[in-house]
């Protein structure tokens, strides 16, 4: 069984068609580039996979169920959708504690998470101090708070510093080790071209190209299949 | 319960959230202690009678239920706040089904404007009792005040806490949100109180005030309470412009985008 399946997903605001009849599967114990130009329609099916927005036509599923028919979503899914989402009033304890407070998973996981994002020593301080890199581990780790199956990251590289990038691409890579599947989505592929096993291009909402690396680049380099796969450049 | 500990423990870890029950409290205490010299400061005390009337010495100690307003807005602030800093959407992603998310804000609000009267009605009534005595032509206040104050500072509390939050889920926009309160509060209830008094006694204000039972009146600002509800009808006033706004909040919530 896939660990998410889109089905002919879309979603419109007015007239403007952001996702576009949109059927994809992610296969479980698999790291799935989800990839993709600025405006090309990823946050926004990923929004929908997570419930945040509701299609306008067509289906989500994740391990098997609607994100809002899973019992405790924080043990079976983490989801980093931006690194807004702490208040910057907060530590980063105090944040990730609303968390776990929220999931009911034991306090204990904070330090360990914390730690596993390399981010012990800023435990006790307030958000509003993070860098934006910093900023990015703590949505990591809140991610893993519940030790989830599944992890939905969507631009989780974005503003990171070449160093930030390399840890991200270490942090992906371990957690494929431990048989988490990821769905990471970016529009900068040099990132992932060397952590991921399947891909998915979506271009102006639509499909345009899903298989494993190999398949869907034909042994181009990716940067290469993507361009022809999207007709246009890179952002 | 575990959703309500996480929306408390919002509240609790929020800086934001403590300033507003300081400032509620300040608010009440200054609003009870200069009533009395602002009264003895005209000789018929601005139309409302002297310290020597017990229905006057009664108006002080109401005003300790002052604090209200921002019962209300620390209501606005644990909804349209987590849209403010994008927490919203860990929240969603963290619990997705709304309406529990957003019963468990209600209630905590609820339980926050609750304190937060509790204490500053409380701190009102104190330094009323302090103020007056600086009077010793002052007459006795009634027990019934006391209970009375008492009674509509818990239900202001509760059901402003959580008028609050459904207003901040209604609007979303905090700055909006607390505009908006502040406005209705501060500028269009006095009028409705004052000029178009029928339609003012089903003000907030005019709720809270008839909750008090206070008998007074004053020509010279064209004010009186012999029109206002009987107290039970008040509170279930209150407490049903709660309820609807919850209802309203809750239905519109499960159709709209999280951004």
């Amino acid at each position: 069984m896939a660990a998410i399946v889109f089905k002919g997903l879309t979603k419109t605001y007015g007239t403007a068609v952001a996702v576009d009849n949109f059927s994809a599967e992610v296969q479980p114990g698999r790291v799935t580039g989800f990839l993709g130009p600025n405006g090309a329609g990823k946050s926004t099916a990923l929004r929908c996979l997570v419930a945040l927005a509701t299609p306008t036509k067509g289906r989500t599923r994740i391990l098997g169920r609607g994100y809002r028919k899973l019992k405790n979503p924080q043990t079976r899914v983490g989801v980093v959708l931006d690194s807004r989402g702490f208040h910057p009033g907060l530590t980063a304890y105090q944040n990730l504690r609303v968390l776990t407070s929220m999931g009911g998973i034991d306090k204990s996981r904070i330090d360990e998470v914390l730690a596993e994002v390399e981010l012990a020593d800023a435990r006790n301080k307030r958000v509003k101090g993070f860098s934006l890199g910093m900023k990015q581990r703590l949505s990591l780790a809140s991610a893993l708070l519940g030790s989830p199956e599944v992890l939905v990251l969507d631009e989780p590289a974005n503003g990171l510093d070449p160093a930030g990038i390399a840890w991200l691409r270490g942090f992906i890579k371990s957690q494929a080790e431990k048989g988490t599947t990821v769905f990471v989505s970016s529009h900068q592929l040099a990132e992932l071209e060397t952590i991921v096993d399947d891909v998915i291009i979506i271009n102006k909402g639509k499909v345009v190209a899903a298989g494993s690396v190999a398949e869907v680049t034909g042994g181009e380099p990716l940067e290469e299949a993507f361009l022809r796969l999207t007709g246009s450049g890179l952002s | 319960m575990r959703l309500l500990g996480a929306e408390l423990r919002k509240i609790t870890y929020q800086r934001a959230m403590w300033g507003l029950m300081i400032a509620g409290a300040l608010f009440s205490v200054l609003g009870t202690a200069s009533t009395p010299v602002i009264l003895a400061s005209s000789e018929d005390g601005l139309g409302f009678g002297t310290l020597a009337e017990q229905n006057v010495v009664d108006s002080v100690y109401a005003n300790a239920v002052s604090g209200y307003i921002f019962a209300m807005l620390l209501g606005v602030l644990v909804v349209a706040g987590e849209f403010r800093h994008g927490t919203a959407v860990a929240t969603f992603v963290a619990v997705p089904k709304r309406g529990r998310v957003l019963l468990a804000k209600m209630v905590a609000a609820g339980w926050a404007g609750l304190t937060l009267q509790v204490v500053a009605t409380g701190a009102g009534i104190g330094s009323g009792y302090i103020a007056l005595g600086f009077y010793p032509d002052a007459a006795q206040a009634s027990q019934e005040i006391f209970i009375n104050t008492a009674l509509s500072g818990i239900v202001s509390g509760v059901a402003l806490g959580i008028l609050g939050a459904a207003i901040g889920a209604l609007l979303r926009s905090q700055v909006v949100a607390l505009i908006g309160v502040l406005l209705w509060l501060f500028a269009i209830e006095p009028i409705l109180l004052l000029l178009v008094p029928e339609a003012g006694k089903y003000s907030l204000t005019g709720l809270m005030t008839a909750i008090v039972s206070l008998d007074v009146e004053s020509d010279l600002v064209n004010f009186t309470t012999d029109s206002f509800l009987s107290p039970l009808l008040s509170i279930l006033f209150l407490l049903g412009y709660a309820f609807v706004f919850a209802i309203l909040a809750l239905i519109t919530s499960m159709r709209r985008d999280i951004d």
